[in-house]
This record gives C-alpha cells, structure tokens and sequence, in this order.
C-alpha cells in the first residue's frame, strides 16, 4: 500500500513539471509584499501561493522563513547563499545555480511575526511530506505548540496518512486541537467528552488549558463564565494582599510597621502620648499608633476587624478564560472523569510498588525466617550476610566485566560465600548458645559489628557500585502513571523463585522433612536417627545463603556499603515477628503487609519518608499486642516455647 | 532471720566506698579545685562515665535481674537528654535575646522575644515556630519533670502494652529495638520540633551561671553524677533485694513458675521496666549538659545494644559488674579509637585501632558471652570464694 502510494506520488510530481518561471511569476504580482512582508497582510500572499498548488512553494516558504531569499537588481527573487564577497544564486524554479557579486542584492527579512505565519502554513506542507521523519517533527512541534490555525491542515492531512501509527498520532492530536481551538461548540464538546478516558498527561493538560482560570476582585459579582467564587476568610492575609494590589484597601498594618513609624516619631521620651517604656505591649504600641495616625503622621491603622471588613465588601472569584459555560462544563465533567481514572491507576501503580517493596523485605526476610523460625535462634549478623553477598557480588564484578554473566555467577557465589560463613558460625558460636536464645542475640550482634567493621576495612566507607546488565535497565511503563523498573520485576521473580524453592526444600526434600522433625521435637528426630547437630548446621547454612543471594538482588537497586545489612535487619525482624515465626507463608504474609503498609503511608506523606517509616514500626508495636504470634499462627505442640 | 540490709548486700558498701574515693581524688586533682592534674575534658570524661555506669545499672536490674533484655533503655537515656537540653537551649537562647534586644529605644514585646528565640533555635530547621512539645522549656522545673515523666510514661504505656500480651524473650527485645528506631527516625525528621538531625546544642553552658568557668561547672556535674550513681546503686540494690527480688530473680529464671506461684508477673516486671526507664532518662539528664550536644544519632538502636555489650562484659545479674563493664569498655573504646593505643606493624600490614577496634570489641564480645558468661564481675567470686 505504502509503496503503491509513493508510486501514485512520484508519477504526479513527474506529471506536473515545475514549468520555468511559474513561482517567480506568481510572487512578482506581490513583489511589495514578498520583500517587506507584515504579519497582517502576509497571510492573503501564502493563500495565493498555497493555492497555486506548485510543488516549489514548500521550498521558496521555508527558505524564505530561514532568510536565504534575496532579492535582484531586477526585482527578481533568487535563492542566495553568502560566500565572502559573492553570492551563489539557485533559481527559484528550475534550480539552476551560479555566483555573481553580491552588489545590488538584498536579503529578505522576514520579521518573527511573519516567520510564524509562515511557519503555520508550511506545516500543511510538512504534514503532507513524502519523508516520514519530517512529517512526524511536524506532528511533534504541533504537539509542542498548539496553534488554532494548525487544526484544518492537521485534519486535511489525516485521511492520506500512509503510516498507521502517525495517522493514529495525527487523530489524537487532531482531537485535542478540536477541543481547544474546534470551530462551533458542540464539535469542541463532543472532543471534549471523548478525551475523559485518556489519562495521558496530554489529554489532562488540554483540558487544563480548557478551564484555565483568572482569579480576580471586584466590589461586586463580575459578567462572564465564573468558576467559583471564593470564600476570603480561608486565608485572609493572602486575599487582603489580593485586595491591597487591585487598589480597593490599604496596606495592612504589620507590627513591623508599627514599629517603624513608631521609632520615627519618638518625641522627647514619648510616642504618640505614650512613654517608650510602656510601648512593650502589642496594645500600647497600637495605642500610640492609632495617635500617629491621627495626626497624620503615619498611614491609617489596619488591624484585622478592619481588615475582615473589608475583606467582606468585596467578591474574590475565578473567571475561565472560556467564555462559553457549555464547554466548560464539559471539560471539568471530563476531568473529573480522567482524575477518578488516574486516581485508580495510581491505585494500582502503588499496588505494584508495595508488591516490589514486599518482595525485597521477603527475599531479606526469608533467610531469617528459617534460622529465626524454624531453629529459634536469633541471628543479628543476618544484615551482616546480604551485605557480604552484596559485596560477593561487586568483587565478581571486578573480575568479570560481562554485567550478565557476572550476576548469573556472583548469584550461586553469593550463596556459596555465605553459606560457608553461615555454617562457620554455626559450628564455632550458635551451637555453643542453644539454650541461650538471648545471648545468641548478643553474641551475633558482636559478629555483626565485627564483620561491619571488617567490610569496612576492606571496601573503605564509600559506597560501591553493582550494576545491573542492560536489559534490567529501564522500565515497563503502561501508562503515562503506572510503570515499574524491570529490576523491581526480576526482584519479584526471584522472591518468587525463592519462595517456590524454599517450599520445596521444606515440604518435599528429605532433608526438609529432617529439618521439620527437629523444629518440632529434637529429642524426638534425634532418636529417630536424625543427626540433629547436622540439620541444625545445613539449616543456619541455608538462611544465611538466601541473605546472601538477597544481598545481590539488593545491591543491584541500592548501594553497596557496610551498614547496608543493618538497613535490613530491624525490618527483616519485623517481617518474621509479624508473618508468624517458623512458616515460610507467614513471612510472605508479613512481607507483604509491611511492604504495602509503608508504601500506603508514604503515599498519605510523601514529602517524609521518615515519617512513614516511624509511623509502620508504631503499627507493628500496636499489631502485635493484638497478635502476638504474628499473622500466621502455629497451632499445637510446635506453637509451645 | 531478718539481716539488715547492708549486710545481705556487702558490695554496696564496698562501692560506695569506692566511689567516694574516686570521686574525691578526682575533686582534688581537678584543675577547679586541686592540682589540676587532671584536665577539665577528662574531668567531663570521667562525668559521662559515671552517668553511663548509672544507666548500665538499669540495664543489668531490667535485664540481668529481671531477664527483660531491652534493646530501648538507651533511648530513655536520650530522651531525658533531650528533655534538660529543651530547657537548657531555651534559657540561655533566651538570654542571649534579651540582651541583644535591649540596646533598642523601644522595648520589645513578649512576641517579639518569643519570636526572636524561636528563629535563633529552630532557624537551622527551616522555621522559627515554638512547637507544642515546647510548652515548658521555659520553666527548669516542668522540664526536669518531663525528665522523669516523659520517658516513664512512655515505659509505662509501652510495657504494659507488651507484657500485658505475653510477648517475652527475643520478641520483647526486638519490640523495643524497634520502638528505639521509632524514636530515633522521628527525631531525625526536621519537623520533629526538636531541631531534627542537628539535635541540641550549646548544652555545656548552663543558664544563670555564664561567668563561672568551665572546670568549675565540670566538677559541679561530676560530683552530681556521682551522687546520683551511689543513690542509684543503693536504691536498686534495695529493689533487688528481700522479698521483691526474689520475685523479680525469679521472674529471670522460670516465668510461668511464678506466675503459678500467684505473683502477678506482669506488675513486677512493668515496675522495673518502668523504674529502669526513669533512672536511665536522670542518668541522660545528668550525661548531655557534660557531653554539651544530642542529637538523633545517639539514641539509635545500636546505642542500646552497645549497652547491653557493656552489661554483658561487665557481668549480669551483679549491680558493680554493670557498672564495671560500663567504665571498662566505654573508656577502653575512647582509648583506642581516640588513637591511644598503639599501632600494630605486623610488617605486611599496619593495625590502626581506630578501623580495627570493632572487630577486637565483637570478637571479645563473642568469646566473653561464650566462654566468660560471667563478664569481669565474675573474677570477684574467685576472689571471694579463695580463702
């Protein structure tokens, strides 16, 4: 089709031969115009010109706008390049060049006015280009800057658009223009309405255009499409100002003021009357104010009856610029209609983003939940381990510059890494404290501040980069409102996996059965051949080789320091706490709450994520007074200390 | 049957005896008062330290009498830190003003002041508004109230909360860490009404009293701080003896037990985490006009933990070990991260102790938890027990 078009296309430009002199002509009838052309009277020429239907009227109208058109001795319009002393001349017809002295020609200046004029009219030409990248900037710089005069060539262009995207492009953009600039009402408003289930930033900004509104003041109810009228005790200060700027009220009295004029006027120890000593009141000073005034000394006193007064003497309202209340209706019917769209979509972008905060607390939470759930033995150095499998990572990525390949082998390092440390510190420390939970909550603590200390000393205090392969950069966007970074969706991936993994280990391994066995009952397992000082190794070894893989997966959107771990831990705690100890769907359960809780307090405050962050630690506080075996609850013998 | 009270607890003599002696060798090797042999700093050094053994004191009475291992007793301590520093930062901003207003021809208006200081304390933060938290800053009395209110009702209201479900064990101390992180992220926040991270500052200079000299005032708190460690350690030492210690003792050691028993668990525990709690916000009151700055930071939670690290040095379940433990560590840290200590060349690598002091701190933390359960307070039953 496409092709078929470019054959009709060029068969009609061979058809029609650009006959000598038939432009040159056509602009000598308007010599006086062509070569001091003015913004009013300029357009009657460009009709003329773009009704003579010759193909060099595109070219002459953007050289002509990009002052390259000269005149001759002779009155005749040549095409002209400056080349030091000479000029090199193309005809304006055929094309043909040659140089000659530049004496007797004059360039033609067409002013800024005129450059849009002309400008307009050539994108009617532009839209209708052969090349599809010239029309596309055409249909962009529309976008940029709407114009009521592009509306009739950007819809005559429509029906012979070859490209089915632009031409989907150009109807959207035909429609906007048609709800702000369309020639009758009911065109404008039938645009109007088809716009209210875009929620595109453009769509909403074209009917923001549409019911841009003045604010104003008057001493009574003015004419014209009133938006609302405003109520001024809202804030009386800043419509007093409002007031005071249209001329209708003085200037308020500010106690600087007061002040002011008052240390102007002193008089022998007094002012106004009153003795300085006296004046360290708001009263007194307002006292011998209101005396200055009176004299003559100092403007009128305004405090705030005075300034309520008058305030309720005059009407505050917003105009819209659109006289016609028909269409702006319209439009804020649909506005309202786009912002309840948006609103929902918003709705579901903060869905997703509490799904990616959920997913990172799980992969940092899961690791925890099966050395502090499953083993009740707390394990401080927890954030200490992502950290160490974030910094496996970035070492990887010394070593191997491929981004891709790197993850695919820091990812099994990480685990290996700290599978070991895990195990290491199973056998030298944690076995020794079994009966001791609270000190193994300290004595991890010391292992944390070492292994901080010592990745300090190692990787130095500034931050180290582990970048993501390129394919995970950018994002999947869906709308102008939801997207969300393919990195958050490969972390949601991997939670997935893991959670996937991790109930498998546990529900169809042997060793998970052995695992479950000696959570339940060590004496128990121990006596049914289980090596219980075994699984108890293999287990701590597991949680902490998960931490490790969540340090990668972590160390790819965040940096890598050594305090990175202890980010963690007070919210890896809280998501075990909370989910229920010793259930892998419990800490889903908790992960999940804890992300979506804080990602729907930050969005009540945005502007504080501190805030944010106190106030979900305070509901943990509370939820676990009511709950305190967390979400999910283990019932039974298991659920006993 | 019934023994008095010194001679159940014969290590309270002994502490006081060695407290008063330090306290007095200090006073006279002072440079306000003595020889000056020893500097004003380490004067105010050697105050903090007493403030920390007080707090230390708390923690060992919470954790190693009553077998709470709170994780937020630091941040009581902060939190009457900044309850003195409110009124301290306010007086003398508000003395400052006053006397920068008073060159003016007209005298200036209760707002003016007011809003004068507001801008001086809370100008770094953006605003000049007193929040409502400020009501009392004006009154040293209210204010060394809200040192002991404050944080006791928070205690209170927290512990209650908490006992009163049954959370006990590793939960509770999670619970409270995260209560100190709580605490501590809304006091980073700028509109927290308490100057945000800058914290507060200037607190070394004591309103009403800006033309005595430092080393007086230095010696002033040191003397301060001691006298309220030995009340301290007398009154917790009482607390855990006779009758009532006995329950709390037991509390440590088999809960349910006693609970059985017919003790009411939960009010003897909420009493010495309550109790534990205001000691160590007087301990923060009488540490931050020595240290003369607090902010955010100090209250974190690792804070707390470090705590628990000196408690557990030290030794647990002996109020001196506690108090042991504070001054050997938190001394020995300044020491070695002050660039006391000496390095190390090993030939291939140099050991600066200010980047490896942590690691020895954790590694020895590690080892005393395994192979020392005792701490240092354990040493004084060989000691005892040898003829």
């Amino acid at each position: 089709m496409r092709f078929f078009l470019l054959v009709l296309f060029l068969s009609v430009t061979a058809l029609v031969p650009a006959r000598a002199g038939e432009l040159q002509d056509l602009l000598q009838i308007h010599a006086e115009e062509v070569a001091k052309p003015s913004r009013r009277s300029v357009g009657m020429l460009l009709d003329d010109l773009v009704a003579s239907g010759l193909p060099q009227v595109p070219r002459f109208l953007e050289r002509w706008a990009g002052r390259e058109v000269w005149q001759g001795p002779e009155g005749a319009f040549v095409f002209a390049e400056e080349d030091g002393d000479s000029l090199i001349l193309e005809d304006i017809d055929d094309g043909t060049t040659q140089t000659v002295p530049d004496d007797g020609y004059t360039q033609l200046r067409p002013n800024g006015g005129v450059r849009r004029v002309i400008g307009s009219a050539l994108v009617q030409f532009q839209l209708a280009d052969p090349e599809i990248s010239r029309r596309m900037a055409a249909v962009e710089s529309i976008a940029r800057r709407p114009a009521a005069d592009q509306l009739a060539p950007l819809l005559a262009s429509i029906e012979d658009e070859p490209d089915p995207a632009l031409k989907v492009r150009k109807t959207q953009l035909a429609n906007f223009l048609t709800a702000r600039f369309g020639e009758t009402a009911e065109a404008r408003i039938a645009a109007i309405s088809s716009l209210s289930s875009d929620t595109s930033v453009e769509a909403r900004s074209v009917l923001n255009q549409i019911l841009s509104r003045d604010e104003g003041v008057a001493p009574s109810e003015p004419e014209g499409n009133i938006a609302q009228i405003l109520d001024p005790m809202l804030a009386p200060a800043a419509y007093y100002a409002q007031l005071v700027d249209a001329g209708f009220a003085p200037m308020q009295t500010t106690p600087a003021m007061i002040r002011a004029a008052l240390e102007a006027n002193i008089d022998g120890g007094t002012v106004g009357g009153v003795p300085l000593a006296q004046l360290n009141t708001d009263a007194a000073r307002e006292r011998a104010y209101a005396a200055l005034a009176r004299e003559g000394l100092a403007p009128p006193l305004v405090i705030v009856e005075t300034r309520d007064h008058a305030l309720g003497a005059y009407v505050f309202y917003e105009l819209y610029d659109e006289k016609d209340p028909a269409i702006t209706d319209a439009a804020a019917a649909a506005l309202a209609s786009v912002e309840s769209r948006v609103a929902l979509e918003q709705a579901a972008d903060l869905a997703l983003d509490g799904l990616s905060l959920a997913s990172i607390y799980f992969l940092a939470a899961i690791g925890l939940a099966i050395t502090f759930g499953v083993m009740g033995v707390i394990n401080m150095a927890h954030g200490e381990f992502i950290m160490m499998g974030a910094y496996t990572g970035y070492v990887v990525q010394l070593f191997i510059p491929d981004y891709t390949l790197s993850i695919i082998v820091a990812l099994p390092l990480a685990f290996a890494v700290t599978f070991g440390a895990g195990v290491t510190m199973e056998r030298l420390v944690i076995r020794h404290l079994y009966h001791r939970p609270l000190e193994t909550l300290l004595a991890t603590f010391g292992i944390s501040i070492a292994l901080q200390q010592l990745a300090k000393n190692i990787f130095g205090t500034q931050a180290r980069p582990l970048t993501s392969p390129d394919w995970l950069d950018g994002a999947w966007v869906i709308s102008d409102v939801i997207q969300i970074s393919y990195i958050r969706i490969a972390i949601f991936v991997l939670a997935l996996l893991f959670l996937a993994l991790i109930l498998c280990v546990l529900k169809r391994t042997r060793l998970g059965l052995e695992v479950r066995a000696v959570t339940q009952n060590p004496g128990m397992a121990a006596s049914m051949g289980i090596n219980p000082d075994r699984i108890n190794m293999l287990t701590f070894g597991l949680g902490s080789g998960v931490a490790g893989i969540a340090g990668v997966a972590i160390g790819l959107y965040a940096k890598v320091t050594s305090e990175m771990g202890a980010d963690y831990i007070v919210q890896s705690f809280m998501t075990v706490v909370v989910g229920g100890v010793g259930n892998v769907w419990g800490t889903l359960a908790g992960a999940s709450m804890i992300g979506f809780l804080q990602k729907g307090i930050e969005w009540m405050n945005p502007s504080n994520t501190l805030a944010a962050q106190t106030y979900m630690i305070l509901f943990i506080i509370l939820f676990i007074q009511f709950r305190p075996k967390g979400i999910v609850a283990l019932k039974g013998r298991a659920a006993a200390d | 049957m019934h023994k008095s009270f010194i001679s159940q607890n014969p290590s309270v003599l002994w502490f006081l005896a060695a407290l008063s002696l330090f306290t007095l060798t200090v006073v006279l090797l002072s440079e306000a008062t003595g020889t000056a042999m020893i500097s004003t700093s380490f004067v105010k050094t050697l105050g903090k330290t007493l403030c920390l053994c007080l707090v230390a004191i708390a923690m060992d009475v919470v954790w190693g009498y009553c077998g709470i291992l709170s994780l937020g007793h630091f941040a009581f301590f902060g939190i009457g830190g900044y309850a003195i520093g409110m009124w301290l930062m306010y007086a003398r901003t508000e003395t400052i003003v006053l006397d920068s207003l008073s060159g003016q021809v007209i005298p200036p208006t209760p707002q003016e002041v007011s809003d004068a200081i507001g801008n001086q304390i809370f100008g770094v933060v953006g605003s000049s508004e007193f929040p409502l938290i400020w009501a009392f800053a004006d009154s040293l009395f209210l204010q060394l109230l809200m040192v002991v209110l404050v944080p006791g009702l928070l205690a209170l209201v927290f512990g209650w909360l908490a006992f009163r479900s049954r959370v006990t064990g590793v939960y509770l101390s999670i619970l409270t860490q995260a209560m100190t992180l709580a605490l501590s992220l809304y006091l980073f926040q700028n509109d927290s009404g308490l100057r945000g991270n800058n914290g507060l500052s200037g607190l070394q200079n004591i309103p009403g009293f800006e033309q005595t000299p430092q080393a007086i005032i230095s010696i002033v708190f040191f003397v301060a701080s001691a006298v309220a460690l030995a009340a301290g350690y007398v009154f917790f030492a009482w607390v855990v003896s006779g009758k009532m210690g006995s329950v709390i003792k037991g509390i440590r050691d088999n809960e349910a037990r006693v609970r059985f028993l017919g003790y009411h668990v939960e009010t003897y525990k909420l009493f010495v985490f309550t109790i534990t709690a205001v000691v160590s916000a007087i301990a923060g009151a009488l540490y931050y006009p020595q240290a003369g700055i607090i902010n955010p930071g100090e209250i974190a939670p690792i804070a707390s933990i470090y705590l628990a690290v000196w408690v557990a040095i030290g030794g647990r379940g002996r109020l001196y070990g506690a108090a042991i433990g504070a001054v050997f560590v938190s001394l020995l840290s300044s020491w070695f991260t002050g660039g006391g200590a000496p390095d190390i060349n090993l030939g291939f690598y140099t050991i600066q102790w200010t980047d490896w002091w942590l690691v020895l701190l954790g590694v020895s933390f590690v080892a005393v938890t395994l192979f020392f359960p005792k701490g240092i307070g354990g040493l004084f039953d060989y000691l005892v027990r040898k003829p």
